[in-house]
């Protein structure tokens, strides 16, 4: 008999108008979107290419130590052509600096060609499926009971010898299969556009995520078909029962998501980036002020004049020539000054994980507020399952601090800091003495790094490099198991309402 | 006659659920966005003063040290937050916001990282332009979906036309409604938000936030009768309620969802810039054009002696390389601002993007607030530049070569930080607003009245039965 009530509504639907409407509604949106996203995903590979030959250039072609600067650049994330995440929000880029842990990533990931296109938003495929399902299952389950109340069918079906359950379950079956061919349409549909886009190739974890991110949809408008179904068990009149639909689903769907963020903006205060870089800026200030106080305690020789001398605040520095003595007064001084940086960076990492902390603090606030809406939930599941999510950036970030350390120790290990090759690519044997450079030049002749190209590039292949670690599925699972069970524990909840609901419903 | 029918729609529609639903939902979030505005304005202000401090000290400190310094120093302009947010925040935080200048040059903008947080989605502020734009838009296709298939439907229509009522007087009255009913929540939600406003101290609510609260007033107006149109537009499209509701639904999302989201795609199919790797590389180029050309000792220097006669050459390549990047730059800005320009234009089809954009003017945020920065930094350059000069003409121990990087060859004494000019941001005037606006009225007036149009010419022909 259920199946015969099922049966019966999908029929129903099947000839309906918002069928139509719906059904076309997705056909229009969901290639669109993808198309986009793909096209969005192309042009973020395209950079992250560049990026990539860039960070790899600079770091093989380097002939001093203090220059070796290594780059980690993130590709984009495949699945982002699904749901963004905060992928758009943070960068793809990771510069590891002796004088600073990584604290944000960079790049052209965060900042559009255009910034003045930064004022408009773009929507994903999941923020589409969002949006859309949630509105058929509303559609599709606002007079789930009034209708058949109106009509007086439901009287009518009642006065037989059917459970008010069966008749429940026929109508919750008949919606689901109307939905679901539209959602597995979507998702077919989405599978094509990828597979015919050249420049995606998607590994059998990513389509094991995108099977878990279909069955998220299915839980997610299964919630939206019980909330539905229990405003149509309480209500007595169709138009009543789709007005205040149509308000949950504003709520949940377009009011919760910025309630949640703009709330937690206002009540869970965050230090400005710009008054953090102050303070962080008066840590600096006290590290050159050493450095200085060093650097004067230090025997000052009586040649001053450098050739091909290079610098950098952050501590790169290429000296071609100066006198021998000059060179072994520069190798002192980053005897003393890189450890020093790297014990200050640590010093300014206390007050940037404070703020990140504060960062932090205020994104668990708001996503506590946005549980109460289905929508967000269902968003936070699937940026887990296609690691676009915070969780994922925490473990990336995590790692380059990981890669910093054995940087550094590398660094420590073969005692860089203070060789010469930190900053000369001249041999030692080849360095002269003032009088040396005064009798060269009176003689107009060439001074050994006057012509820096001379010297080789640094062997740097015992020098450790990033590891990129794919994303763990069930790392990601175990993000989004959580969720998922509220939503399966609100849906259990919701079905239960509308039965008792619908137990006492009065169908005269 | 009209009048008539207009009382009793306004009755119908005031005693309806969807009234009520849509009234409470309005007023809660008018207070509860009110209230977090206070709460979030008063944190930024804070951030912004600390902000401005430390600005100012060190820019004290630069000018009590070394003029020279201070005239090459790249530095920021910030905005500062607007207190007039709880009306429109303009997207004013994803607006490139930060501005870097120096007394040689203006030398771009960049979206400030400032109070944002990274880790949280993007989002709109719960503000009155959210509150009638996502909110009070729905409201407004709910009252009006049904306005004639469900009378249809009824039989109510067939009943009020079998009388000597004109079909016009009975859509005039029924859409003038429409939109009465959708100011009388407007007006509450804006009154509610204003007493909360005045009560809490916090924020002083001025002239020009009445007259802005004023101005938004009417741009609610017009928007209400753009939306109300539409609605009645779905509901003589099809004769039966449930279609009309589909229809409105989908007019919605397409405003509301599709279009705005979809700009960016649009931006960069249709109206493609140049990629900013390929500006970079060109900037490159002609940096290595004029260090190859450039006389040799062009790099030469000599910190401690400002007239080491290499200072000149220094001086001359580094203004020739300062203004090829500018011209390059330049012309890039240039077509940034056209493409966001051209992209907004084609926007223009939701009434939603025509009302956030036409709300710039209002308030003086948005991009009407970036031209207005931007031109007024270009001024201020030029007073800054011509402040310096004064000041190093007025020095005999300077060769007077300006470089725009470097302070080697210009004036090195203090100048005290009160002569110094600063910039400070003017509001939009009255002008500059009315003249960013009037585009944005016409298409909007233009809207209206083609829906309104379109929706009579569909009634004259409506089969009642």
């Amino acid at each position: 008999m259920i199946w015969k009530i099922a049966k019966k509504e999908f029929l129903l639907n099947l000839v309906s108008a918002r069928f139509i409407i719906g059904f076309l509604l997705c056909l229009f949106l969901i290639p669109f979107t993808v198309t986009v996203n793909i096209d969005d995903y192309d042009s973020r590979m395209r950079v992250y290419h560049v990026d990539k030959a860039n960070a790899e250039n600079s770091f093989n072609n380097v002939r001093v130590y203090s220059y070796l600067r290594p780059e980690v650049v993130k590709p984009p994330q495949p699945l982002s052509i699904f749901c963004r995440g905060i992928s758009g929000n943070v960068g793809n880029r990771v510069k590891i600096w002796l004088g600073d842990k990584p604290l944000f990533a960079t790049g052209k990931a965060a900042i559009r060609d255009n910034p003045l296109l930064n004022s408009f938003f773009s929507i994903d495929f999941v923020g589409i499926i969002a949006i859309v399902m949630s509105l058929l299952a509303l559609i599709f389950t606002y007079d789930a009971c009034t209708r058949e109340k109106e009509e007086g069918t439901l009287k009518l079906q009642l006065s037989n010898s059917l459970g008010r359950y069966k008749i429940l379950l026929g109508k919750v079956l008949g919606v689901y299969l109307t939905i679901l061919p539209i959602v597995l349409f979507c998702y077919i549909l989405s599978t094509i556009l990828i597979l015919h886009s050249p420049n995606i190739s998607f590994s059998a974890g990513e389509w094991g995520r995108i099977i878990l991110l279909f069955f998220a949809s299915l839980l997610y408008f299964t919630v939206f078909i019980f909330i539905g179904l229990l405003i149509s068990a309480r209500l007595k009149f169709s138009i009543t029962s789709i007005i205040v639909c149509l308000f949950f689903w504003v709520f949940f769907v377009f009011i919760v998501p910025n309630l949640a963020v703009y709330m937690a903006e206002s009540l869970k205060k965050v230090q400005s980036y710009d008054n953090l870089q102050y303070v962080l800026q008066d840590l600096d200030k006290e590290y050159r002020k050493k450095c200085s106080e060093y650097s004067d305690a230090l025997e000052q020789p009586n040649w001053g004049s450098f050739w091909n001398y290079f610098g950098g605040s952050d501590g790169s520095l290429l000296i071609g020539c100066t006198s021998k003595a000059q060179m072994e007064r520069h190798r002192k001084l980053h005897e003393y000054t890189e450890p020093l940086r790297i014990d200050y960076a640590n010093k300014k990492w206390a007050i940037q994980k404070a703020y990140l902390d504060s960062l932090e603090s205020q994104r668990s606030f708001a996503e506590t507020i946005s549980l109460v809406s289905p929508s967000e939930v269902f968003r936070l599941v699937c940026t887990s399952l296609c690691c676009t999510g915070v969780g994922g950036h925490y473990r990336f970030m995590d790692r380059t601090q990981h890669y910093r350390n054995e940087f550094i120790d590398f660094f420590k290990n073969k005692k860089i800091f203070s060789s010469f090759i930190y900053f000369t690519p001249v041999p030692a044997e080849e360095f002269l003495t003032a009088e040396e450079i005064t009798r060269i030049l009176d003689n107009k002749g060439s001074l050994p790094g006057s012509n820096i190209e001379k010297y080789p590039y640094l062997d740097l292949s015992d020098v450790p490099r990033f590891q990129r670690r794919s994303s763990n599925v069930l790392t990601d699972v175990k993000d989004a198991v959580g969720k998922l069970a509220t939503m399966v524990i609100v849906s259990i909840v919701l079905f239960y309402l509308s039965f008792l609901s619908f137990t006492r419903y009065d169908v005269r | 006659m009209l009048k008539t029918i207009i009382i009793k729609e306004l009755q119908n529609n005031l005693y309806s659920l969807r009234f009520h639903i849509s009234f409470l939902l309005c007023i809660v979030i008018f207070a509860v966005g009110t209230i977090a505005f206070l709460k979030n304005h008063d944190t930024k202000m804070q951030e912004y003063s600390k902000y401005q401090a430390q600005f100012k000290n060190q820019l004290k400190e630069t000018a009590e040290s070394n003029a020279g310094l201070l005239a090459v120093n790249k530095r920021a302009f910030i905005w500062r937050p607007r207190a007039n947010t709880f009306i429109s925040d303009c997207k004013d935080k994803y607006f490139p916001n930060r501005f870097n200048y120096s007394a040689y040059n203006v030398f771009g903008f960049e979206v400030g990282r400032g109070g944002t947080n990274p880790f949280l989605s993007t989002f709109q502020e719960l503000n009155w332009s959210f509150i009638v734009s996502v909110i009070l838009s729905f409201a407004v296709l709910l009252l009006t979906f049904d306005t004639i298939s469900g009378e249809k439907e009824t039989g109510a229509l067939a009943l009020v036309l079998s009388n000597s009522i004109p079909r016009a007087a009975l859509l005039l009255g029924k859409y003038i409604s429409a939109i009465i009913t959708t100011m009388v929540i407007t007006i509450f939600g804006m009154l509610l938000s204003i007493l909360i406003f005045l009560f809490s101290h916090k924020v002083a609510f001025t002239s020009a936030m009445l007259m802005e609260a004023l101005g938004f007033l009417l741009l609610v107006f017009l928007f209400v009768s753009c939306t109300a149109a539409i609605g009645i537009l779905s509901s003589v499209i099809a004769h039966k309620s449930n279609i009309s509701l589909l229809i409105s639904l989908t007019f919605w999302l397409v405003f509301v969802v599709v279009i705005p989201s979809t700009a960016i795609f649009w931006a960069n199919k249709i109206f493609s810039i140049e990629h900013i790797d390929a500006v970079n590389e060109k900037i490159r180029s002609a940096h290595e054009d004029l260090n190859k050309n450039a006389p040799p000792g062009s790099w030469s220097a000599q910190v401690g002696n400002p007239f080491f006669p290499a200072h000149k050459l220094r001086a001359d390549l580094q203004t020739k390389r300062n203004d090829a990047e500018m011209t390059i730059r330049n012309a890039y800005y240039k077509d940034m601002f056209s493409q966001l320009e051209r992209t907004r234009f084609l926007t223009l089809v939701s009434p939603v993007a025509l009302f956030d954009y036409a709300n710039e003017a209002i308030v003086g945020g948005g991009y009407a607030r970036f031209r207005n920065v931007w031109a007024d930094l270009h001024r201020y350059q030029g007073q800054f530049l011509e402040f310096f000069k004064t000041l190093d003409a007025a020095d005999p121990d300077s060769p007077h070569w300006y470089n725009p990087n470097e302070y080697y060859s210009t004036t090195r004494k203090p100048v005290a930080f009160e002569q110094v000019p600063v910039f400070e941001e003017k509001p939009l005037s009255l002008a500059e607003r009315i003249s960013f606006l009037r585009n944005y009225l016409v298409v909007i007036i233009f809207y209206i009245a083609a829906v309104f149009s379109l929706t009579f010419v569909l009634f004259l022909g409506y089969d009642v039965r």
